[in-house]
């Protein structure tokens, strides 16, 4: 089928991350103007891609599994692993309206996996990683 | 026209079908006529005129062509065995495509398989842009499974096994 829109990615995962996390902050993009806030969220989008199929036939593709990945900033460790566990707890596994009513787009499933945790001693920062990939009907 | 003279890329082919559900296939001559017979089951896509078939929108179009095939003959006190080629059968095409379940052309191949004495005429295609070659066969369709494993898009896996001798090369 048609090639899914990545404006219509962006928008449902801002207001995913936003409706589970709330009320911490959530950024598309790191900014160190954030630095001075006690605790927030940032996300990233990769790996949109949908398999190309054999023919003349643009639309021959397959779905899309894209990966966004969040980064949780806090300057309490502890603050750090209750926010990632609110992900987990809430997308992990996640089938359906992802996103909400306004922005959300349907997913077959949501599969979080936690990188890994660190801390940044410049930003005064804890710092948690992870990937959350989605199943997209196309 | 003339036929493609470079080599192509696998995603230069497609999979074609006559449309309708119980269609009348084409003759074993015409199998191997591109004006008015072949091209119409060709889509515009790729160099025919598509009135009377459809694109399959398959993953990759399989191996075509002809089967291997031969009698091993040996005879008592020669020293070798003699392997003499038979007329082979056009070969099997087991297909995977990406499951739509209101795709058109995915569900005529789901009746042919139920019903299992549709003949359809199918056409590999092979088109560099200008010119098109087109093998054409007719066919059953039989196997028609649907894989829809986690983690990875569901498939449909269908196989179309050509009638004997019922094929034939043509370009545009």
């Amino acid at each position: 089928m048609g090639q899914n829109s990545s404006v219509v990615y962006g928008k449902a995962i801002q207001a995913a991350l936003q409706s589970v996390v709330n009320p911490v902050p959530v950024y598309a993009a790191f900014n160190r103007n954030f630095a001075t806030q006690p605790k927030f969220v940032t996300w990233m989008l990769r790996n949109i891609h949908q398999d190309v199929y054999t023919g003349q036939n643009q639309n021959n593709k397959g779905i899309d599994r894209p990966i966004f990945q969040v980064s949780i900033y806090t300057q309490v460790i502890e603050d750090g692993f209750a926010i990632s566990d609110q992900i987990l707890q809430s997308l992990h596994g996640y089938s359906g309206l992802f996103g909400g009513a306004t922005y959300g787009i349907q997913v077959s499933k949501v599969d979080v996996m936690w990188l890994y945790n660190s801390y940044d001693n410049e930003e005064k920062l804890g710092q948690i990683f992870l990937d959350c990939q989605l199943d997209i009907p196309t | 026209m003339a036929l493609p003279n470079k080599v192509l890329p696998g995603f230069s082919a497609a999979l074609w079908a006559q449309t309708g559900a119980t269609p009348t296939p084409l003759t074993t001559a015409n199998l191997s006529v591109w004006t008015s017979e072949v091209e119409d089951i060709v889509g515009t896509g790729a160099g025919g005129t598509g009135t009377g078939g459809l694109q399959l929108n398959v993953e990759a179009v399989p191996a075509f062509g002809q089967d291997d095939a031969m009698a091993n003959f040996s005879v008592a006190g020669s020293r070798q065995s003699d392997k003499i080629p038979t007329q082979s059968a056009p070969t099997s095409l087991t297909v995977t495509a990406a499951w739509n379940p209101s795709d058109t052309g995915l569900l005529l191949m789901r009746a042919d398989a139920a019903n299992g004495t549709i003949d359809r005429t199918f056409v590999v295609s092979a088109y560099d842009g200008t010119n098109t070659v087109a093998y054409a066969f007719n066919g059953r369709v039989s196997q028609f499974q649907i894989d829809a494993q986690p983690g990875a898009e569901a498939k449909c896996v269908f196989t179309v096994h050509p009638r004997g001798n019922q094929y034939g090369w043509s370009n545009s």
